[in-house]
Parts: structure tokens; sequence; C-alpha cells
């Protein structure tokens, strides 16, 4: 009892309301620092790691140099000194073109020049997980022109090819990139609601070949009740693994209050990946 | 019950192999659990089939569920039909969204008020495949169950596999309906046929191993090397052509299985090439022949072929576009260039 500082809320109700409130500011705060602390940890590491990585190259550089150097000395010297040096040299370069070509590979984009033209692979990832590889064989002999490839039949690549492969293939490329890599993140986040989320679904998640709209139904809990809600994911830019139009509505005879509830679910899957927007809504059922 | 559908489903369980029918009457779910146990599934089928009409008749059965049950079999038990494939075109580019529940919807009424009288049962499954039966009947007639077509269709691509075994004449019904409900312009048949409903969504949707040359290193694949011979005083005089075979081969056929198909036709439309003094022909006209090459799977026999010494390696590329020209019709006429046959297409 008794009037509290800058006139805040008067009654008991309200005391505790507001205590709540703090405190679930003071638990949000708390997790974002943490989450700043490891990112920096992370980055700290990471930037370890780059030094002690060019420590060693400029070591295995020193030695190469020293034993080029050496050899010149000693032309006419026969095999042993100069046998481990040449197999060292190779060594280190074989090592270093296979740290290359796995640079490459896993920047998205490689390819490999062929008897007839280019064979590109793309390599699709999605928040940090490696997922499939498509490949293009492309004949550059007149005009560049696709012989075979691995793209999926609903991946618009007609289309793409048609805008900008005889133009500019660094664009075509990019384009297709793009596609392919919504593409798989959509999928990713349709195959892990359901995977994970499964017991929170009402029936089938209604999907197509694209992954470019979702239908399902799922339960929301409010006051330790569960009501269904229906949501309808539209993902209009074939490029991105957000949805574009997003309904989210409740059961017809659900109370009012879960109105707004819906709305702000609607606001949240058109700004969250999916798997990760149910795990929201999981950990503030928790708490 | 109705007595059409009490035989219908007792015929249906009779395909099913005796060990089988428990999973596949689980997986229609019509049935329960308790009603499931208290059917001996190691009496003879005729039996079983009994009983389990019996149960249906408990829980008053319609031609729906029936028709359920008959499309878990044919899913499950897919190369005991001959599949074709059509293929689709449409001009516009606009982003397809594919509402499973339009396309269903669309198609059902598209195809009914062409003919009332059939039965259409939809089912998808998770690899985005939405199977159809169509029970045909006629204008004056209730639908024929046991004349069926299914379709299989995955949305958003310009391919449908059908298999229409019967009823040739509703096929132009079933192609606009199809055509109209997943938002295409037009539909052709095209020369590709199987018993393998897999194989020929391997091919039309590239899913079959294509080597591609890259430099991610992938793991070179053990192969079966035939232990080289203890004994040293035998050498393999050939061994140069043998790995040279081997690696025209692969670059040929890729490295992963082949998809399965049970021939290759083709339609010879070319002149008889004989000595001229022996003119065996009056007429300079082409000698129309047929040449059908069948196996119980023709990439793997062909990719062998070399291997075992009955061909030259590479073999015509006549026989080695099949996956990539997605058919195993061909009509070849005259050379007229380097070009290895020239193609109709259809």
């Amino acid at each position: 009892r008794g009037k509290m500082e800058e006139g805040k809320a008067y009654s008991p109700d309200g005391v505790f309301a507001h205590l709540e409130m703090l405190e679930a500011r003071a638990h949000e705060a708390a997790i974002k620092q943490e989450e700043t602390e490891r990112q920096e940890e992370k980055l700290a590491r990471l930037k370890a790691r780059v030094r002690e990585l060019r420590h060693q190259r400029d070591e295995l550089q020193a030695k190469v140099d020293l034993q080029q150097n050496g050899q010149l000395g000693k032309e006419g010297a026969v095999s042993d000194p100069a046998q481990p040096s040449a197999r060292a040299v190779l060594e280190w370069k074989i090592k270093s073109l296979k740290a290359m070509l796995q640079v490459f590979y896993l920047t998205g984009i490689s390819g490999k020049l062929t008897k007839r033209g280019v064979c590109f692979c793309i390599s699709t990832a999605y928040e940090g997980t490696y997922l499939d590889s498509y490949y293009l064989d492309l004949l550059t002999k007149s005009e560049v022109q696709i012989h075979r490839h691995s793209i999926p039949i609903f991946i618009p690549l007609e289309q793409i090819a048609k805008k900008y492969l005889q133009t500019d293939i660094r664009r075509f490329l990019s384009v297709l990139s793009d596609h392919l890599n919504a593409y798989v993140g959509r999928r990713y986040q349709a195959d892990q609601l359901q995977e994970r989320f499964s017991d929170q679904i009402e029936g089938t998640l209604q999907r197509n070949s694209l992954c470019n709209l979702l239908v399902f139904n799922y339960d929301v809990s409010s006051k330790s009740k569960t009501f269904p809600f229906t949501a309808r994911l539209l993902y209009g830019d074939l490029c991105c693994s957000l949805p574009t139009e997003v309904t989210v509505s409740p059961a017809p005879d659900a109370p009012a209050s879960l109105a707004e509830m819906a709305a702000a679910h609607s606001d949240l899957f058109r700004r969250v990946a999916l798997h990760k927007a149910f795990c929201s809504f999981s950990s503030t059922e928790e708490s | 019950m109705d007595e059409t559908v009490a035989e219908y489903i007792r015929r249906t369980v009779l395909k099913i192999p005796r060990d089988e029918i428990k999973t596949m009457l689980q997986k229609w779910g019509f049935l329960s659990e308790t009603q499931l146990q208290t059917i001996n599934f190691h009496q003879i089928k005729e039996n079983i089939s009994q009983d389990v009409v019996q149960l249906c008749e408990e829980n008053s059965a319609d031609i729906k569920q029936a028709a359920v049950l008959d499309i878990i079999y044919n899913h499950i038990y897919p190369n005991k039909r001959v599949w074709s494939v059509y293929q689709m075109n449409k001009a516009g580019e606009e982003t397809e969204f594919f509402d499973l529940t339009d396309f269903k919807k669309t198609f059902k009424r598209r195809l009914r008020s062409a003919l009332k009288n059939v039965t259409i049962n939809f089912r998808e499954y998770e690899d985005n495949a939405i199977w159809i039966r169509i029970a045909w009947g006629t204008p004056y007639t209730k639908p024929n169950q046991y004349k069926t077509s299914y379709v299989v269709y995955h949305s958003q691509t310009p391919y449908v596999f059908v298999s229409a075994s019967v009823l040739k004449s509703n096929l132009p019904l079933l192609c606009q309906a199809l055509v109209v409900a997943s938002n295409y312009h037009d539909i052709r048949e095209m020369e590709l046929r199987s018993h393998s409903l897999n194989s020929l969504k391997d091919i039309v949707f590239k899913r079959y191993s294509q080597n591609f040359q890259t430099y991610y290193p992938r793991p070179l694949q053990e192969r079966n090397v035939a232990p080289e011979s203890a004994d040293l005083r035998i050498i393999q005089e050939n061994k140069n052509e043998k790995e040279r075979i081997e690696r025209v081969n692969r670059e040929v056929f890729g490295d992963g299985p082949q998809p399965k198909l049970e021939f290759a036709q083709y339609k010879l439309e070319t002149m008889f090439k004989s000595d001229p003094e022996m003119d065996v022909l009056d007429k300079r006209e082409p000698f129309r022949c047929l040449v059908k090459f069948s196996s119980p799977h023709l990439l793997e026999a062909l990719k062998s072929l070399a291997p075992a010494g009955m061909a030259d390696a590479p073999l015509s590329p006549l026989l080695t576009c099949i996956p990539q020209k997605a058919r195993n019709y061909f009509k070849i006429r005259e050379k007229k260039g380097f070009f290895p046959g020239s193609f109709v297409s259809p």
C-alpha cells in the first residue's frame, strides 16, 4: 500500500502487473545481452582462428621459399635432400588447392571448364545449414546453351534463361541461385514445421512443390484453453524465403480477444522464419 | 452397404499379397485397430476378404472409402500399370501459387460438366504428388469401378503421369480437366511410356544420375574390382581397352542406377543401303521397319553391353539419348547431316 513513485498504478493488481512486466523486461534484456555476448565471443574466436591460419600460411610459405632457394643452390645433388622438398611442395600445393576449391564450393557458385563449355554447381544453404547442390552444364560454342541440368522442374529456369543467359551470365547465375536458395529455405521451414511442431498442427500441412503457398491449422493456447487458428502463407516473391501475404484467422466462434493474437501472429510470420515463429510461441507459453 | 461396393472391396483385397493386407488396411484407416485384430490374417485370402467385407458392412462403407483403398493399393504397386507421360504448356509467365483446394474443385467441376457419371477421388502424398482416381461411366450408366484411370500430378510442374488403361475416348475429357485445373494452355502426349512410374518421374524431373563435371571432391566410389589374379604370370592384355570402355560408359551413363524402362522402339523410314550391284529393291523407297528393344531393365542392359564385350563403346547416341530426350519411341528418317537421325517431334 502507499503511493508508488511517479504516480503509477495505485491498486494492488496494478502493482503486481507492473512488477511482472518489469520482470519480463529484465528477462528479455538479459537474454539479449547473453546473445550479444555469445556473438562477440564467436567473433573473437573466429578472428583468432584467422590469425592462426594466416600464421600457418606464412610459416609454410617461408618453408617453401627456403627449400626452393636451397634447391637452386645444389643443382647437381641427387635424390634425398631434394626429394622430400619436392614432395612437400606438391603436398602443400594440393592442400591449398583443395582449400581453394572448398572455399569456392562454400560460396555457393562454382564452375569447371569442360570440353564444350562450362559446368556450374550451385550449392544452396539456409541459415547455416548446407542443403542441395544443383548443376548446369552449359555449351559456349556460338551462343550459350543449356546442355543438361539438374534444376528442379518447378523452378522457372527457362524464363530466367530467356532473360539473362545470352546477355549477362553472371546475372543469370545470381538470379537462379536466388531462386534455388529461396526455394530450399522455404522447403526447410515447412519441413521443420512438420517435424518439430507436428503436435501443434491440426490435420495436414497443405503445401506445393515450390513451397510458395502454405495453408495449415494450428493450436494456440490462451488462458489454459486451446483454440484452432488457420494460417495461409503466400510467398509472392520466389527469391524470398519469407511470405509476402499472411492471413491468420481464429475459428469463427472464437472469443474476440483472440483477434489481436491472430494479428500479432500474422505479423510475426511475415517477419520471422516459420519454425522460429513457432519456437517463440512455445517459449512465450512457458514463461 | 451397397452390393457393388462390397464386391469391389472384396476384389481389391484379393489383389493384395497376403502378407501386406494388414498393413494396407491400417494405412486405409477405415477399420479400427480392434476390428483388424478380429481378422485372422493367416487364413486363405478368400476368407480374409470375406472378413474384411463383413467389417466394412458394420462401418457402412461407401464407394468413396472403397476408392481410397484402391488408390492406396495402386500407390504401393504402381508398376502393375503402364504409365504415359503428358506435357503441358503455358504462355504466361506469372508465378504459380497452386492452391490444392482450388485445383481439386476445378478439376472435379470441369470433368463433371462434361460427363456426370464419374467417381473422382484424390489423395496427396508427402512428395507433393497428387493421385487422382477416376472411374468412368457413360451419360446413361453409373461409373464402372473396374474401368478406372489414374493420374499422378506434381504441383507446379508441366508433366502429368496417366495410366488410362481403358476407354481412350475419355482421354480428351481428362486432359482438358487437367489443363484447366492446373492453369496451363494445352497438353500433349510424350513419346515416353513405362511400367515404372518412379523411373518416368526420374527422367522428366531429371532426378537420375547425370555425370556433371565438378571440382568438388566427391568420394570415389568403390567399384567391384575383380581381385587381381594372384598368379603374376597371368596378364590382362586388354587392360587399357577395358579401362577406356569403363570410362566412356561412366561418362555416358553416370554413376547411379538407371531409370527403369522396359522397351525402346525405333520406327525406321530410311533407305535400304545395299550394294548397288545387288539391286535388292526395285524402287528407291524408304525401307519401313520397326526395331524394338525389350528388357526387364533396358537402360541397365545397355549400360552393360560395352563392358560385356557385346558392343563397341561409345554406344550409338540413339540408344544413350533416351533419358535426356525423355522418350523411348523414336521415328528415324534419312540423315541429312551429321546429326544422328532426325526425330519427329510429335
